[in-house]
């Protein structure tokens, strides 16, 4: 049941992304990223990051994908209209360095995978000996609040600055200048 | 396989509920639209007019599926669905007495915020998929306002949830109570853990989540577009918004849709400010109120109650009100709601700190 939902889940990730990326529909395009968003956080389940999942629902989902459509409601139809009449090809050539990019990408997972379906490494092992592993019934959020507030204070709080320094840059670029 | 059986009938009695609520509340809104205006309201249908709204639902099964033919047809048919599914997929983590629960997550609070955001989505969709000026505007507004709303409805969670210390709703709801496994105090400082009853409230237990319960009800009235709150479905303007174009089974499930997260918010608010399935009645002296109300069938009773009446609210609120204009709506938002929130926020932490301990 739990590896059926699982190559459910994958599956529709992997089909809606490469409907998106082929569509030429700007605007179903979108809304198929809301379900590649989706599918993916029904993955980071699996992994038994529920607070990861539910944090890209409301992130990407309730926020980012949410302000890209409305950008795309709100702007110019030529502009649009120039942005899909681009190449029709599945890939073509000024593309190459995604493909080189995708290619590495891939060669990275497939040695990491041959490599770890051989052995496991050892740290996992150690883990696993003194039982410090995450149970699906396990209390996530707790731990990582505790986790963030200590060991992990300081990346924290810049990450909390840097939000704070593109929230203000964008109040200060969207502000009307005084006509004194 | 006895799992998967359940699986499938808590979903199906949900559905049950929310569609007899809809038929119910649609009823009563109608009512007391007629006595807020000082007419009768439906008489003609049944006794009292109680099934006029039957009479509608049936109508509206046997309509035609009516596409525009200048619509997107996938974007126009998917909208209801998504805008239905987010809202009912809230439902999963509310609490209805102790530990009856449909799912009892850690991430319950926040599993709620995050789907109901989703709702926003499926509007956008039905806006662009209908093709239609009106539309289009509606969701527009639409969206301008619950993505604005939603940092006030966030912040006040988060200044209750900075007392309750768990996102869990089951266990929010048994802070609340005699069955708390902490010692709570009214106001901070009147211990109350065996007295229960309505002094348990966390509205109670600390002052300032009055305030934030009156935040995360005014915001929770912009999340659902209710009046004053209902810019994107204007009727006078934009006739009806994002829902314009739908008609049959469709408009069905986009009315069964508004009025499901009405419940929803009035459900969230009850169980994390007003005591959830506890009693509102205490214990005095020997007279064990609070523990003769507390259990199973009473704790649904006491959800229902405080839910119904908030709902009931939020019609009376609906039909008292007139309608923002836009830029009263964001002012109301970012000037007065968020800056409130922030100072609960502190006022939370400071309270969590020195009082409570």
């Amino acid at each position: 049941m739990e590896s059926l939902l699982f190559y459910a889940f994958a599956g529709m990730a992997i089909v809606s992304a490469l409907l998106l990326v082929n569509i030429r529909n700007t605007a179903r395009a979108l809304f198929l990223l809301f379900i590649v968003l989706f599918a993916m956080a029904g993955l980071y389940l699996f992994a038994l990051a529920d607070f990861i999942a539910i944090t890209q629902i409301l992130v990407y989902v309730g926020g980012v994908l949410i302000l890209l459509i409305f950008a795309f409601m709100l702007s110019n139809k030529e502009l649009l209209d120039d942005l899909q009449s681009t190449s029709k090809r599945f890939i073509s050539l000024p593309n190459w360095q995604a493909l080189v990019l995708a290619l590495i990408f891939m060669s990275v997972m497939v040695y990491s995978y041959i490599s770890w379906s051989e052995h496991i490494p050892q740290w996992i092992q150690q883990s696993e000996a003194k039982g410090k592993i995450i149970l699906s019934t396990d209390n996530n959020i707790e731990v990582l609040g505790f986790k963030f507030m200590t060991q992990y204070v300081l990346p924290f709080e810049i990450i909390s600055v840097f939000l704070m320094m593109a929230l203000i840059g964008a109040a200060h670029l969207s502000r009307k200048e005084d006509n004194k | 396989m006895a799992d998967l059986i359940v699986h499938i009938i808590v979903p199906v009695a949900i559905f049950a509920f929310i569609a007899g609520f809809t038929l119910f509340a649609v009823y009563a809104e109608r009512k007391i639209a007629g006595f807020v205006q000082d007419r009768l309201g439906p008489m003609e249908t049944g006794k009292y007019g109680l099934i006029q709204t039957l009479a509608d639902i049936l109508k509206l099964l046997q309509k035609e599926f009516i596409t525009p033919s200048a619509a997107d047809r996938i974007l126009f048919a998917a909208a209801p669905i998504v805008i239905f599914v987010a809202v009912f997929i809230g439902f999963s983590v509310v609490p209805w007495a102790p530990d009856f629960i449909p799912a009892n997550t850690n991430t319950g609070l926040f599993f709620i915020m995050a789907v109901v955001s989703i709702d926003a989505i499926g509007i956008l969709m039905a806006g662009w998929g209908s093709n239609n000026k009106y539309s289009l505007l509606g969701s527009i507004r639409a969206i301008a306002q619950m993505v604005s709303y939603e940092l006030p409805v966030g912040l006040s969670l988060i200044a209750a949830v900075m007392i309750t210390q768990t996102l869990n709703l089951n266990d929010i709801a048994y802070l609340q109570g005699i069955s708390s496994p902490e010692q709570i105090y009214f106001m901070g400082f009147w211990d109350v853990t065996d007295i229960g009853g309505i002094f348990a409230w966390h509205i109670f237990q600390a002052p300032h989540l009055l305030i934030v319960y009156a935040i995360f009800f005014i915001a929770s009235l912009a999340e659902c577009n209710r009046a004053p709150f209902d810019i994107p479905e204007a009727e006078s303007e934009l006739i009806g918004g994002f829902h314009t174009e739908y008609g049959g089974i469709k408009f069905a499930f986009l009315f069964l849709a508004e009025y499901a997260m009405m419940f929803l918010v009035a459900i969230l608010g009850v169980v994390i400010f007003l005591g959830g399935w506890n009693s509102p009645l205490p214990n005095i002296g020997s007279l064990r109120l609070a523990d003769w109300t507390t259990g199973l069938g009473w704790g649904i009773v006491w959800t229902l109650l405080k839910s119904l009446t908030i709902v009931g609210v939020q019609m009376w609120i609906r039909w008292t009100l007139p309608r923002f204009r836009a830029d009263q709506l964001l002012t109301l938002c970012w000037k007065v709601l968020i800056p409130l929130a922030f100072v609960c926020l502190a006022i939370s932490g400071l309270w969590r700190i020195l009082v409570m301990l």
